[in-house]
């Protein structure tokens, strides 16, 4: 134990100064610091008391973005994985199907499919004799979802194909079937291969929230063009969009760190 | 095109159920016209801008300074984890607003940055990010045994650069470039969202008045569905000219 002690003594302040030059800290830190100094003096500038103020609103604009991007990689992730299924599919009519399905959702700008789910689908749905609303976020959700299925199949299809087929003889040599085959060995592995550029398209497609504001949407971005209309102040405008460029960063960063801290641990496998 | 040409084009389709009018009305048609060629034009500016920002980002990235590499790369990590509707934003609406004003302060006259020009300057940065990406990768597999054999063969520093390290590192990223650039064709749509008159924002002013968008869309999708396969020939084209024996398939 005394040995432990001493082991850990020079380590511990090491430790230290490494969190002390990890630049997010210090940035955090130091803006905490000013905004604290400001509000014990009382010298806080007009341009950010009212970023405060309109603060709970970007935010809850951000939360419609989040809600945007989740349902449509939830659903592009269901449908992606039936198309990527057909990708491999032995019938080959089938398989230039989903061909054409992936090549032309991959190929069209998200900004003129989010347009095209717009303005097509009506505002209101009859099924039978009850209707239902279509709102404008929801249909920025099937805009997303289609890209986000066609990205999915390819992964997909990029992962089954890149287990060697010298495990499907070698399972096969053991007397394992097909669908066995399928989910004891090929699929478990695939999941790990798919994960990062899975995150990756997550990240892109959270970012290609921000086109629903073009279409009427009340996100972030939405919000953040009210908020500088309202105030009309220079200062404020360039906090306002700043801010919102830091929401993105800060919600998209991390996902980026956490994917390329998986690909260099598969890496090392 | 004259009108006899169009006329019956325009009834074949409406036989089909699709609404192709606006091609009959001068003006709509003139503007949607243009707009084809404002898009192009987005294209044909950034694909070189982006690729010069992308070299010169390489450059910093690897050049092993840590004073010219960190912020290179916080660029890099703004610029890929944040939208490109807002970094236009950010440019158009505040940086084009500080600019405005200060020209008028010191009387220098109208702010002479367009909205085109500023979604070419933030197109080109951010593709150029993702260009930059590619290349640092493609420096980075260039083998070491290559390197240590071109050093033992007498080649200076900037000759080891420029005739061994360069050529094979641009060869390995050409795929990823090509697929940047793909995506940076469709990228040049949301120039739409600060009214600069591409083919998207003309089809927006026709279809509020017209109602047609399928049709429209459908027009849309045809000429972008038409410049990414030009650019993917192209680059197929130069993948095939620059290939050489023993590397790629």
């Amino acid at each position: 134990m005394a040995n432990d002690a001493a082991l850990n003594a020079p380590a511990a302040p090491w430790r230290h100064v490494a969190a002390l030059r990890n630049p997010w800290l210090l940035a955090g830190l130091a803006l905490l610091t000013l905004l604290g100094l400001w509000s014990a003096t009382g010298t806080t500038p007009v341009a950010v008391a009212l970023l405060w103020k309109w603060l709970p609103s970007l935010l809850r604009g951000l939360l419609v973005n989040i809600e945007i991007s989740v349902l449509a990689v939830a659903l592009g992730t269901l449908v992606g994985l039936v198309v990527g299924a057909l990708l491999l599919s032995p019938s080959k009519p089938v398989q230039r199907l989903a061909r054409l399905y992936v090549q032309a959702f991959r190929n069209v700008p998200l900004l003129v499919l989010i347009y095209f789910t717009t303005y097509v689908f009506p505002f209101e749905v009859h099924i039978g004799p009850w209707s239902f609303a279509f709102p404008d976020w929801l249909k920025v959700v099937l805009g997303l979802a289609l890209p986000t299925s066609a990205n999915v199949a390819e992964i997909f299809r990029g992962a089954i194909q890149s287990i060697p087929s010298a495990q499907w003889e070698a399972a096969q040599s053991l007397a394992f079937r097909r669908r066995e085959i399928l989910r004891l060995i090929v699929l478990p592995q695939c999941l790990r291969r798919m994960l990062p550029p899975w995150m990756n398209l997550y990240a892109s497609i959270t970012m290609s929230t921000s086109l629903a504001s073009l279409v009427g949407v009340h996100d972030v971005v939405d919000m953040a063009q009210i908020a500088s209309n309202t105030v009309v102040r220079t200062d404020f405008t360039i906090l306002v969009y700043f801010t919102l460029l830091a929401l993105f960063f800060a919600y998209c960063y991390p996902i980026a760190r956490a994917t390329r801290a998986l690909e260099r641990r598969h890496e090392r496998h | 095109m004259s009108d006899s040409l169009l006329v019956p084009g325009v009834q074949a389709l409406k036989g089909l159920g699709l609404n192709y009018a606006f091609v009959l009305d001068d003006m709509e048609r003139q503007a949607f016209v243009r707009g084809l060629g404002v898009s192009l034009q987005l294209c044909l500016l950034t694909i070189p801008a982006s690729l010069a920002v992308g070299v010169l980002l390489a450059a910093l990235l690897s050049s092993g300074r840590a004073w010219l590499a960190a912020p290179a790369r916080a660029f890099v990590e703004v610029t890929r984890n944040t939208p490109t509707l807002v970094q236009l934003y950010c440019a158009f609406l505040v940086l084009n607003m500080l600019i405005t004003q200060q020209l008028r302060d010191w009387g220098a006259g109208p702010n002479p940055l367009t909205p085109f020009l500023w979604v070419v300057i933030v197109v080109s940065l951010h593709k150029g990010v993702f260009h930059a990406e590619a290349l640092r990768a493609g420096i980075e597999s260039v083998p070491h045994t290559t390197l240590e054999a071109a050093r033992s063969l007498g080649f200076s520093r900037r000759q080891l650069l420029a005739r061994v390290q360069l050529p094979l590192a641009v060869r390995f990223a050409l795929p990823s470039l090509v697929n940047n650039l793909v995506d940076l064709v469709k990228m040049t749509a949301v120039a739409s969202a600060i009214a600069v008159g591409d083919v998207t924002y003309q089809s927006i002013m026709i279809w509020t008045q017209r109602d047609n968008v399928l049709e429209l869309l459908l027009l849309i999708l045809l000429w972008f569905g038409l410049l990414t396969g030009l650019v993917s020939l192209a680059g197929r084209w130069l993948e095939q000219r620059l290939r050489m024996p023993g590397y790629g398939q």
